[in-house]
């Protein structure tokens, strides 16, 4: 690790020097011993701030969104897959962008010090777009079952399905620490916030609290990267990969799809191939 | 004259079973991974083992969604169109064993819903319904700064009764009549002695190590403080989710919403956040805090400015360290506070 | 979405999706008889519906 912030620091030093960026986003040292916060520095002089480590968590395309200056962006694999999001679906530009790519051997739960269930089973833990990497590429997961916890749902019976959520969902406060944390969702208004029509109620019904993780699931179908910043996110420590992990499953079934490895294809969901999948429609 | 009660820990579930005919007990109870507050149903005993529990019980009094009326739209009723009020129960209701820094935190939200020329009705009846019972911090978590915000582990303020873990008993101070009440109720009549909580409660408060600097926030100019530059990198890392707000003691904020379904409908109020966006949005579509760092330049100017200027009684905070423990970004109060504090405005 | 919703607990058939051309008539009662002998054999839905909204 120590080697990979020596890199990190000069990259970013040397960038803010040569006028390259304007700007490094990355992360700085936290208050709390399992904490790293994310830092926006324009100063050569504070890239010694820098730190990388295990408590990484939060993705941090999630701070790129329609930015207008040259930026330098510290990214691990999840990270560096929802950069490609990102300039898919038009909110930065790949020209605007200096990318400092991190291989990545996983992000520790911040409670619990064990390896976050996302990493575990991570097959991208190496960037898929970079301009300059901060240390040698890591050898890549194989055999992993990424979706053991779907299967256990997908097995379950309607009811027992109902009831699993519902559980699951219980300690919801409706912080929107989920929502917040991921890159994804940038709409200017969430449809939760919307009042002309209101879709959703505001309050702790159980059926709103699922209306929304399940809608806000659903906007996430085909592009989720599976980087667990909504997991990390939740102060309540609800396991809400559930649902997006299932349409992470459902888009590589259907369309052979895995989001944000490449540019050049766009997403399933805002396209249309006389081969997708329509056994549903009757 | 304060009374002193010993209560042997053989007898206190026996206790806790006679306060549940005359009150509606809410107490820590274990979730899945962590301990909230919750009333607690018949014959569940409150687990007084706990750290600190995710949410404050502030819930107790301020419930995250509540009705206040209801009302129907339709016109063949002879009564449409006519708020009602909803049915509260406000029959005495006890929490057991909450921190002393959640107490005295509900005291500061009551300067907020009762004052002179307001009380809201909902937060003060349910307020005087309840008797709060205290338990003595004795293994603060390393996030806790209580001794440094006027409160502290064996804090008196905002309780009835406090009670002290003292190895096979707990010592029960009753704080006010409320208190003694409760104990009699519970059968605790005991007489105690409260010799060993001056050592004890020294031994806790010297657990106690994290700081938040504050002495220097009176006498600065709000303006300055407000137009300060560090603001954008204060804020930078905020996602703006409500989790700091919501896990709160001192936060009071809240949204009135309707609810129709069909021609009936629920006026409600639900917890709101100065963190969103939509918390100040105007009708017309202005937002006078439309960007990130003006939200959270307020939840800290409110916390350690405007409150500390308003009420004279220090801040808005009362150390539990819940924001610092749960802010997916580690935003943390306490260098913000220091920040503020230290800060010189430019002449 | 028909895949997610029934993986949340919603019932199969609940949710159905059809295409139906503007001259196909036939096919449009076809299918609204499905869906209805479907949704009756279902029973109303329990689950996915606010009655009341569940305030303290």
């Amino acid at each position: 690790m120590d080697a990979y912030i020596t890199k990190i620091k000069a990259i970013s030093e040397r960038l803010l020097k040569d006028g390259t960026v304007e700007a490094v986003i990355g992360f700085r040292e936290g208050t709390l011993p399992t904490m790293s916060e994310p830092c926006f520095i324009k100063r050569s002089d504070d890239v010694k701030d820098l730190v990388w480590n295990a408590n990484c968590r939060i993705n941090l395309a999630n701070y790129l969104t329609n930015r207008k200056e040259k930026i330098a962006i510290v990214a691990k694999g999840c990270d560096s897959r929802n950069i490609v999001n990102h300039i898919i679906e038009n909110k930065i530009k790949r020209d605007q962008l200096f990318i400092i790519g991190v291989p990545c051997k996983g992000m520790n739960d911040k409670d619990t010090g064990a390896l976050q269930d996302n990493c575990a089973t991570c097959t991208h833990r190496n960037p898929v777009i970079y301009d300059e990497l901060a240390g040698d590429l890591v050898e890549e997961q194989t055999g992993v079952d990424k979706y053991a916890d779907v299967k256990k749902v997908e097995a379950m019976t309607t009811d027992e399905k109902w009831a699993f959520f519902n559980n699951l969902y219980a300690s919801c406060t409706r912080c929107y620490a989920c929502r917040n944390a991921c890159p994804l969702c940038y709409c200017p208004t969430c449809f939760v916030d919307e009042s002309k029509p209101q879709w959703v109620g505001k309050g702790e019904d159980p059926i709103d609290v699922r209306t929304y993780h399940f809608l806000r699931a659903y906007h996430c179908a085909g592009r989720c990267t599976d980087c667990g910043s909504c997991e990390a996110a939740c102060p309540q420590n609800i396991k809400v990969r559930q649902l997006t992990k299932k349409l992470e499953k459902d888009c590589a079934e259907l369309f052979g799809w895995e989001a944000g490895l490449t540019l050049d294809k766009r997403p399933p969901l805002d396209t249309f191939s006389i081969d997708d999948p329509n056994d549903f429609i009757k | 004259m304060m009374k002193i009660i010993n209560i042997d820990k053989q007898k206190w579930a026996g206790g806790v079973e006679s306060l549940s005919k005359s009150y509606r007990l809410f107490g820590p109870v274990k979730d899945v991974d962590c301990h909230n507050f919750k009333e607690l149903k018949q014959g569940e005993q409150p687990d007084l083992s706990y750290g600190n529990t995710k949410l404050s019980p502030k819930s107790v009094v301020f419930p995250p969604s509540e009705a206040m009326f209801t009302y129907s739209l339709d016109e063949s009723n002879p009564e449409h169109h006519i708020l009602k009020d909803v049915p509260k129960d406000y029959s005495p209701r006890a929490v057991l064993g909450m921190r002393p820094c959640d107490a005295k935190a509900v005291s500061l939200v009551r300067m907020n819903f009762d004052t002179p020329e307001y009380r809201d009705p909902y937060w003060m009846d349910a307020y005087e319904a309840t008797t709060f019972v205290g338990l003595a911090c004795e293994n603060p978590c390393a996030s806790c700064f209580c001794t440094s915000t006027g409160c502290g582990p064996y804090n008196e303020e905002g309780l009835d009764v406090l009670l002290v873990d003292n190895g096979n008993a707990y010592i029960a101070k009753a704080l006010t009549e409320k208190g003694e009440k409760l104990l009699a109720s519970g059968g605790f009549t005991d007489a105690g002695d409260a010799s060993a909580v001056d050592a004890k409660k020294a031994a806790a408060e010297a657990k106690i190590t994290a700081k938040i600097e504050t002495d220097k926030l009176s006498e600065k100019v709000i303006m300055d403080l407000y137009d300060a530059p560090f603001w954008h990198d204060v804020a930078f890392a905020c996602i703006n989710c409500c989790t700091c707000t919501y896990a709160c003691p001192t936060c009071w904020c809240f949204d009135i919403q309707d609810e129709n379904k069909g021609c009936e409908g629920v006026r409600m109020r639900n917890w709101d956040s100065c963190m969103t966006p939509l918390f100040t949005m105007h009708g017309s579509g202005h937002n006078p805090r439309d960007k990130k760092h003006q939200r959270v330049r307020q939840r800290f100017m409110h916390k350690l400015k405007y409150f500390v200027d308003k009420y004279q009684k220090g801040i808005m905070c009362v150390g539990c360290g819940r924001c610092v423990q749960q802010c997916p970004v580690n935003l943390d109060i306490r260098t913000v506070s220091k920040t503020m504090n230290d800060y010189v405005a430019k002449s | 979405m028909k895949n997610l919703m029934e993986h949340m607990g919603v019932e199969p058939g609940r949710l159905q999706f059809s295409w139906i051309s503007s001259a196909e008539a036939t096919k449009f009662v076809d299918v609204v008889k499905q869906v209805t002998e479907k949704v009756k054999e279902l029973g109303p839905n329990e689950k996915f519906i606010k009655k009341t909204v569940k305030v303290a």
